[in-house]
């Protein structure tokens, strides 16, 4: 036990001495954090900018303007008058929707001719696309019923019995777990996970690497101690540095970028437990296993956004290509994810989230067990000389 | 039987048919070794001749091609407890480059078991109080090679493996360096030194000669012999008088 | 001339021999179109799984359930027996709609009484929680309006009169330059550039460091070739293979994929080109002010992981706060991509975007400037 604190107090020394390994520990997951909280803060789209080019000017066009106007997702921008206008405006990025009333429209409504309102919008991001879709059809809508209930009245009929007929059919329409439809419950939490697991990872795979490039590992490899204690050592610090990130960023989350997680503090306290070893333990193996520190963050950060588009947390497994689907499927961080999110976006309990603690818990196991592979001895050191720039790492002073 | 059992005591390494390959390129073949008890062997070899991966593999730390190590009656691939008592001292700087002196003692005490005295100790006999407080990398040669060899016997180890523990350094530093290395020898311990200078051959029992991947084992003055014959044979090769 | 084409001749030779580079720059970027384009095979968000809860089981129930099941973009997979039998579907997400039609349903048409319809949405995917919703609200409106007309015509007014008051103006919706909202034209080809730049800066972070953080950095400062035409050499080399590898990547997207196009396709590597100096500048900067390759990879990575959030191609920067939007325009990652989506979507010309290319330019003087200080600084 003195030998695995001695270990990992000088673990500790070492991440404080080390500048950049001192960001990536303890600075980056904050600044991360605050930069993506501050990017999604809004969380929703509203000020749509959007232009009405109204050919007609007549009292329905006008009325037609009002429902814009009285949206409080759009906003209205003046001064463009032609289909034309409509267009530039639209290919330069100024406004991401439109409306073009027709001539004539009132007219043509009067006498019962056909005739239709062009509402268009920009499907260039499909975040805009899908989000002003959706306002349209509100306004629509809601333009539609009112238009209804007057013409009704205009024949006459009480507003009792216009309410009876317009809600003859009433639906209710509610979304759960994220009423607004809002990005920052979406997405935001996803991100963080990936912040923990990408900073994590590659905070404790440079933690052999670097003592080999530093001929240091032989101390280990020489001594008297057993493998368990030795990972034991090492991974210590970033198994506690990693769980204290974890609430850490779930606070600054829910305090600050005001983040919906609910659900029961025991799950996301096991869930952490189980990220963070696997994570700690896959971090040693990789550091163990790998060439060295420079090959280590070339391919982990690279990882970043495969990982994050193969988990399914945004574009969903059942739409993905079968072998793609399964290979997202044995990532840590898409049950991570997932779990995540049921319990706290949609407040599941342990009847729920349970195959994924348990698919966790497997995963965390097999990171323990790979492990145990490691055998206190290295393959000898190479120094061919044709491996120019994968050299151990480029000391720019001496001893450094 | 009893004979046996007493030669296996007097035996501290054995090494059969040893083959290293690294990289593709075998670099020790079919090397044969003995180390008695209270020995001190040599390891005689030139840049890249294959003396570090010998003697990284005997200390247990290099995993190898084939053969059988075997170092205080432990089979080095299955066994490791042999650790617990031998020292190690790498050519490659390899103590904690971002710690001091004292922290790189307690850390290496940790590693391997000793304790606080044993730190005190090695501090004493390599005349190290004054360089505690001093960044390991801010240390000269001489003083950091004391530091290392301190820290390989910070377990009381019956076998010390030594990778030119007293090349390019300085005369003070090394005579302190030899004087505690003979104390050891005396008082029963193995040692086992790989070295490039053939100088230092008059401090070793045995010297092993190691050349085109093959070791041989000859006597301290044979090995000076040899080297003597093979300088004269180069200068008259080439044409330069000897001195 | 000779020395400059040598000195090249060697740059090659390294990334060709860094193993664990020249794989990640081969392949990374090739890896990641395939990828993508099978993470995206479906390509557009249709056949939301839907279930529908029918308590009532009557005829009118049941034309109900015909008009949800002919919806666009909804597929009803289920019809579970109760509400907690959806509201378990739901939370396992085996469906993203339920839609529960409550007992008495058809009676109460028939007698004209108010009935309520519950339409349940998942909202903890947005992906599919937003088309899912608008959906919803275009099947609805439609069920409204023959629900109101028939009992118009059931209270004795002309059918015209009747479709009068549902329909008197009709809304098209049309959504340009991606009309059918296509996941696979929006993401694909933009993610594999993302890799495409990551890979870039991996390798520029090696520009500097890896020659004077080198023992043969003695052999180059005793030869005397100015450090100007040294690192000139090796830049150009890496821009080489920078356009190299995104050759590939562009031939499998716009040919094997046919992801679309509306701009000049000279024009789009033009400015990838550009980009790709201003992305080179900023992996030099960093080889240049760090103390080792590994320390330089990882800042310069540090920089080109957040930039694809916040340059604004997905999550808008219109709706990111001010300061935040100010800031990203210093990335070159923001430039690239907000241009790159004028010109693939909007097929924007080069007037447009001429400011674009001068800004990556500033940017990389600025970073090269940096470097040219740095090296100087050391070197002193």
């Amino acid at each position: 036990m003195r030998s695995i604190t001695k270990i990992a107090y000088y673990e500790v020394l070492h991440i404080l001495k080390d500048p950049i390994l001192f960001v990536v520990v303890f600075l980056a997951p904050i600044a991360y954090v605050t930069l993506f909280g501050a990017v999604y803060f809004s969380g929703l789209l509203s000020n749509i900018p959007m232009a009405i080019v109204d050919l007609d000017h007549s009292e329905l066009s006008r009325e037609i303007e009002n429902a814009y106007a009285n949206s409080p997702y759009f906003n209205i921008v003046e001064d463009v008058d032609t289909y034309e206008e409509l267009q530039t405006a639209m290919q330069m990025g100024e406004i991401r929707s439109g409306v073009v009333i027709p001539e004539d429209l009132q007219k043509n409504t009067s006498l019962h001719r056909h005739t239709e309102v062009l509402t268009v919008y920009d499907g260039s991001n499909l975040i805009w696309g899908y989000n002003i879709q959706k306002k349209n059809i509100e306004v629509i809508k809601q333009f539609n019923s009112e238009n209804t209930v007057a013409y009704l009245a205009g024949k006459g009929l009480s507003s009792v019995e216009i309410s009876s007929i317009v809600n003859a059919v009433d639906f209710n329409i509610t979304v759960w777990y994220n009423p607004n439809i809002n990005y920052t419950y979406f997405l935001f939490m996803g991100l963080v996970m990936m912040i923990l697991h990408q900073l994590g990872l590659l905070s404790v795979s440079l933690t052999v690497s670097r003592e080999k490039e530093r001929h240091s590992w032989s101390q280990y490899l020489s001594s008297v101690l057993s493998v368990q204690q030795i990972i034991m050592g090492k991974c210590l610090p970033y198994f506690i540095i990693n769980f204290f990130n974890y609430t850490l960023l779930l606070w600054i989350s829910a305090q600050f970028i005001h983040v919906k997680i609910e659900g029961g503090v025991l799950l996301i306290i096991i869930l952490g437990l189980l990220y963070d070893i696997i994570i700690t333990f896959t971090g040693f193996f990789i550091s163990l296993k790998a060439y060295n520190s420079l090959q280590i963050t070339r391919c982990l950060l690279l990882l970043s956004i495969p990982l994050f588009f193969l988990s399914g947390y945004t574009w969903p497994w059942a739409y993905m290509y079968e072998p793609i689907s399964s290979l997202g499927k044995i990532m840590p961080y898409s049950w991570m994810a997932k779990g995540f999110r049921m319990v706290t976006l949609k407040n599941l309990g342990i009847a729920e989230v349970g195959v994924i603690i348990l698919v966790m818990v497997l995963m965390a196991l097999a990171a323990i067990i790979i492990n145990v592979t490691f055998n206190k001895t290295q393959k000898p050191v190479q120094e061919t000389p044709l491996s120019v720039n994968a050299g151990n790492s480029y000391p720019r002073k001496r001893h450094v | 039987m009893e004979q046996n059992e007493e030669m296996e005591e007097i035996r501290v390494i054995s090494v059969n048919n040893l083959v290293q390959v690294i990289s593709r390129q075998v670099v020790l073949d079919n090397v044969n070794l003995e180390v008695a008890k209270n020995e001190c062997l040599g390891i005689y070899g030139n840049r890249g001749s294959g003396k570090t991966s010998l003697l990284h593999i005997m200390a247990g730390i290099d995993r190898f091609k084939s053969g059988r190590v075997e170092v205080l009656g432990c089979n080095v691939r299955k066994d490791q407890s042999f650790k617990k008592h031998t020292g190690l001292l790498t050519q490659k700087r390899s103590l904690f480059r971002d710690l001091r002196t004292a922290e790189n003692f307690e850390l290496i005490a940790a590693l391997k078991n000793a304790s606080r005295q044993d730190i005190e100790r090695v501090v004493d006999d390599f005349e190290l109080k004054p360089y505690l407080k001093e960044p390991i990398i801010m240390l000269e040669g001489g003083i950091y090679q004391r530091v290392s060899l301190a820290c390989a016997m910070l377990n009381s180890p019956q076998l010390l493996i030594l990778d030119e523990v007293i090349k390019d350094i300085d005369l003070y530093s090394r005579h302190l360096i030899v004087n505690r290395l003979k104390t050891f020898n005396s008082q029963g311990g193995t040692l086992v030194c790989g070295f490039s200078n053939i100088e230092f051959c008059e401090y070793m029992d045995r010297v092993g000669w190691l050349e085109n991947r093959q070791l041989s084992i000859l006597t301290a003055e044979e090995a000076r012999d040899k080297y003597n014959q093979l300088d004269r044979s180069m200068a008259d090769r080439l044409g330069n008088t000897y001195a | 001339m000779r020395k400059y084409f040598l000195i090249m001749k060697r740059e090659c030779l390294y990334i060709w021999r860094d193993r664990t580079l020249r794989n990640i720059i081969i392949f990374g970027p090739i890896l990641g179109i395939l990828l993508f384009a099978y993470v995206y095979r479906m390509q557009v968000i249709q056949d939301i799984p839907t279930a529908i809860v029918d308590l009532d089981h009557s005829s009118q129930s049941c034309e109900l359930r015909e008009d949800l099941e002919a919806a666009q973009n909804l597929k009803v997979t289920d019809y579970p027996a109760d509400y907690s039998d959806m509201e378990t579907m739901i939370e396992n997400g085996d469906i993203v709609v339920g839609i529960v039609i409550p007992e008495g349903y058809g009676k109460n048409i028939t007698l004209k009484r108010q009935t309520r319809i519950l339409a349940v949405i998942d909202g903890s995917n947005i992906t599919f929680a937003t088309p899912a919703s608008s959906a919803i609200m275009e099947v609805t409106q439609t069920i409204s309006a023959e629900t109101g007309i028939k009992i118009l015509v059931g209270m004795g007014m002309t059918l015209d009169e009747a479709q009068n008051a549902y329909q008197s103006i009709e809304f098209r919706q049309e959504a340009w330059y991606n009309p059918t909202l296509n996941y696979a034209y929006f993401l694909i080809l933009a993610l594999a550039l993302n890799i495409w730049q990551q890979c870039c800066t991996l390798t520029a972070a090696v520009n500097v460091i890896g020659e004077i953080g080198m023992s043969s950095w003695l052999q180059i400062k005793a030869s005397g070739i100015s450090k100007l035409a040294l690192f000139g050499s090796k830049s150009i080399v890496h821009l080489t293979i920078f356009m190299l590898l995104v050759l590939p990547v562009y031939f499998l997207a716009f040919v094997v994929f046919k992801l679309p196009l509306h701009c000049n396709f000279g024009l789009l590597l033009l400015f990838t080109f550009v980009f790709s100096i201003a992305i080179h500048s900023i992996g030099t900067m960093m080889s240049s002010l760090t103390n080792n390759a590994v320390d330089s990879s990882r800042l310069g990575m540090m920089v080109a992981l957040p930039s694809f959030v916040l340059c604004g191609y997905t999550w808008p920067l219109e709706a990111m706060p001010a300061v935040i939007q100010k800031a990203a325009w210093i990335l070159p990652q923001t430039w690239f991509f907000q241009g790159y989506n004028f010109m693939v979507f909007k097929g924007a010309e080069f007037n447009m975007l001429s400011y674009y290319f001068v800004a990556m330019l500033i940017i990389a003087l600025v970073c090269y400037g940096i470097s040219i200080i740095a090296v100087s600084w050391l070197e002193r």
